[in-house]
């Protein structure tokens, strides 16, 4: 048995039914209505850095939970879309719209090249690498003195995507941009689960020599999932950097990883809305232990350590087998008399 | 000449702490299966504590060492007992992924404390022993890294000795062998894991109190302790003790070659070439064997 849902297939690439559908459009459309009601800049811009970090950690998820892929590497691939896409606005002028893809285009290249010597090794060998792979980027980052990534104090002045709004409707610019970027990337990332795609790379994740002897190449699915997760962290990256006008490396390191980490942790490795849960979750807590950022992270390690040693689903995954078990209890109920075995 | 004598010297002695600091996670990973994360806070954990007792209750440096031996002892067997021992057999889970997790959420919390208690300022930890040697023209050394080197090379090597000629060291092998025939051998084994997990992290505190006072003490000073004996195991080979000592020894002269020819920024970026390389060509480390699915 493995932690995570069994694998089934669907007719539909968002297999959601109409009444789902409603409740989702409105509420999105109910969250896309906050800027316009509600002012208060230092708010708005938190809630706009927490959907950055729904994109980045949903494209973490997919190579960490959905591709069983180890890769603890993801924030250098998402710091090297916003260093990409800040230094081909810095230094080409390139317009902020061609650099927010091109971003996604340098990390996802940067993921796929990662993926190569990563997916040779199997087990904690490829977290050692990605993580030290990450760690590296940050060191040459910090260490350099050529002035092009600016070293320790990053790059500064980007002009973003919004350069000529005030600061109230660049806000509100930005916020829908980020809430159209996320959910697009949530509905993608559901739609490619449903995929030939998607499944290949459950069916590799949940048993490698079952879905090798089936015919699914492990290797060619996951390089192609690190390009499509590497993509996405890029977009996230890019935004950062346009949103902030400036990144600096203390974007990787320690401790964000360790707060992404448990953000996925929290929500649900491998669900599809668990990065979301945990992401507004843990971002709530930070804002309000602000002023005590060695007391914020205690708790984060000691929920984390909680989390995983007793709910190893997270929230959304331990949500959804108890619907499972209740959905299944009720047809017990219902073809009473049945043979019906529940592992 | 000058340059190779400095490149021979100050690459033994950091291989020797490096060796000091990867050890202990080869011999968590070689017993338990488990990639222990929090090894480079219980470095920084180490600093404090000689810090603690040569700066301000001003005793005997020889007591700083014992005491950070304790403290880290301590912190190690928490360490496993709130993170690796509740996930024990645990089934559909990924062990070693999940207390990769876990041991890196305690390393988290440990380096927060740290900073709550101490404050996020550097402290100077001060040398054990001061003044420095001449070698050879223009290279000296000080005595702290001779006494550094020395120390660390006697550690390792009691903790070979112990492990190959105590009945203690025995069972620990016997363990890492494998694990259900140590069991019917009537090894305690359960009872094993926090005492071995102990002194790996005990080794990282000693080494943390030579550290601090080469660098200093400050609450994230046990990140790249972290990253240098992640390098080493992935290098050697994880679980592997030898295949560790030769690996720190030939990253610590690789890292001083780097820096004394070509710069020190370019040392890690080297580093990490070099073990790329090594994992296309040997995916198991130098001298690491194929891992199996344990406990």
């Amino acid at each position: 048995m493995s932690i995570f849902a069994p694998v089934t297939r669907r007719q539909r690439l968002l297999p959601l039914s109409t009444a789902q559908w409603a409740a989702w459009t409105a509420a999105i459309l109910v969250i896309a209505l906050v800027p316009l009601g509600y002012t208060d800049q230092y708010i708005l811009s938190i809630i706009v850095t927490a959907l950055i970090l729904v994109i980045l950690n949903s494209s973490w998820n997919f190579l960490l939970g959905m591709a069983g892929v180890w890769n603890f590497g993801q924030l250098a691939i998402y710091a090297c879309g916003g260093y990409g896409a800040g230094l081909l606005i810095l230094e080409w002028g390139v317009p902020a719209w061609a650099a927010l893809f091109a971003g996604g285009a340098i990390a996802s290249a940067v993921s796929i090249l990662l993926a190569f010597p990563t997916l040779r090794l199997y087990g904690i060998y490829t977290s050692l690498l990605t993580f030290s792979f990450a760690e590296v980027i940050l060191f040459v980052i910090l260490n350099d003195n050529t002035g092009t990534t600016g070293g320790p104090f990053g790059l500064d002045f980007v002009n973003g995507l919004y350069p000529s709004l005030s600061p109230l409707a660049s806000m509100r610019a930005y916020y829908w941009t980020a809430l159209l970027v996320a959910v697009l990337t949530l509905a993608a990332i559901a739609a490619v689960m449903q995929t030939r795609f998607g499944m290949a790379l459950r069916a590799v994740r949940d048993s490698l020599p079952y879905g090798a002897a089936r015919g699914i190449s492990a290797l060619r699915y996951r390089v192609l999932a690190f390009g499509f997760s590497g993509f996405i962290a890029g977009i996230a990256g890019a935004l950062y950097t346009d949103f902030n006008n400036t990144i600096q490396p203390s974007v990787m390191g320690l401790t964000p990883m360790s707060i992404y980490v448990t953000m996925l942790v929290v929500g649900g490795l491998g669900t599809v809305l668990g990065p979301v849960l945990g992401t507004a979750i843990l971002v709530t807590l930070q804002t309000l232990l602000v002023d005590h950022p060695g007391i914020e992270l205690t708790i984060l390690g000691s929920a984390l350590l909680v989390i995983v040693v007793f709910f190893p689903r997270g929230l959304v995954g331990e949500a959804a087998s108890l619907s499972r078990r209740f959905s299944a209890w009720l047809g017990e109920e219902e073809v009473a008399g049945e043979e019906q075995s529940t592992p | 000449m000058t340059d190779l004598v400095a490149i021979l010297v100050s690459g033994v002695i950091l291989g020797s702490v490096y060796a000091l600091v990867a050890i202990g996670m080869t011999l968590v990973y070689g017993i338990l299966r488990v990639l222990d994360m929090s090894q480079g806070s219980m470095v920084m954990a180490g600093g404090f504590a000689g810090w603690a007792v040569l700066t301000s209750w001003g005793l005997n440096p020889l007591v700083a060492l014992l005491f950070a031996f304790a403290i880290t002892f301590g912190l190690g067997v928490a360490t496993q007992l709130v993170s690796v021992q509740p996930l024990l057999g645990r089934t559909g889970v990924d062990f070693e992924m999940i207390t990769f997790i876990t041991t890196f959420a305690v390393a988290t919390v440990i380096q927060n404390v740290a900073l709550e208690v101490f404050g996020p300022r550097q402290k100077d930890v001060p040398p054990i022993i001061g003044g420095t040697v001449n070698i050879y023209h223009g290279v000296s050394i000080s005595m702290q890294s001779i006494l550094m080197a020395i120390v660390s090379i006697a550690i390792i090597g009691l903790l070979g000795a112990f492990i190959a000629r105590s009945r203690y060291g025995v069972a620990i092998r016997a363990v890492a062998q494998d694990l259900d025939a140590a069991r019917l051998m009537a090894v305690p084994v359960r009872g094993m894991f926090p005492i071995v997990m102990g002194f790996a992290s005990a080794l990282a505190g000693v080494a943390g109190v030579f550290l601090g006072a080469l660098y200093f003490a400050s609450p994230t000073t046990g990140e790249l302790p972290l990253l240098i004996a992640l390098i080493v195991v992935i290098f050697g080979g994880l679980g592997s003790l030898l295949g560790t000592i030769y690996a720190a020894y030939a990253i610590g002269l690789i890292q001083s070659s780097v820096s004394v020819e070509i710069g020190t920024q370019w040392a890690f970026p080297v580093l990490y070439a070099v073990i790329l390389a090594v994992l296309v060509v040997r995916p198991q480390g130098l001298a690491g064997r194929p891992s199996e699915a344990r406990l």
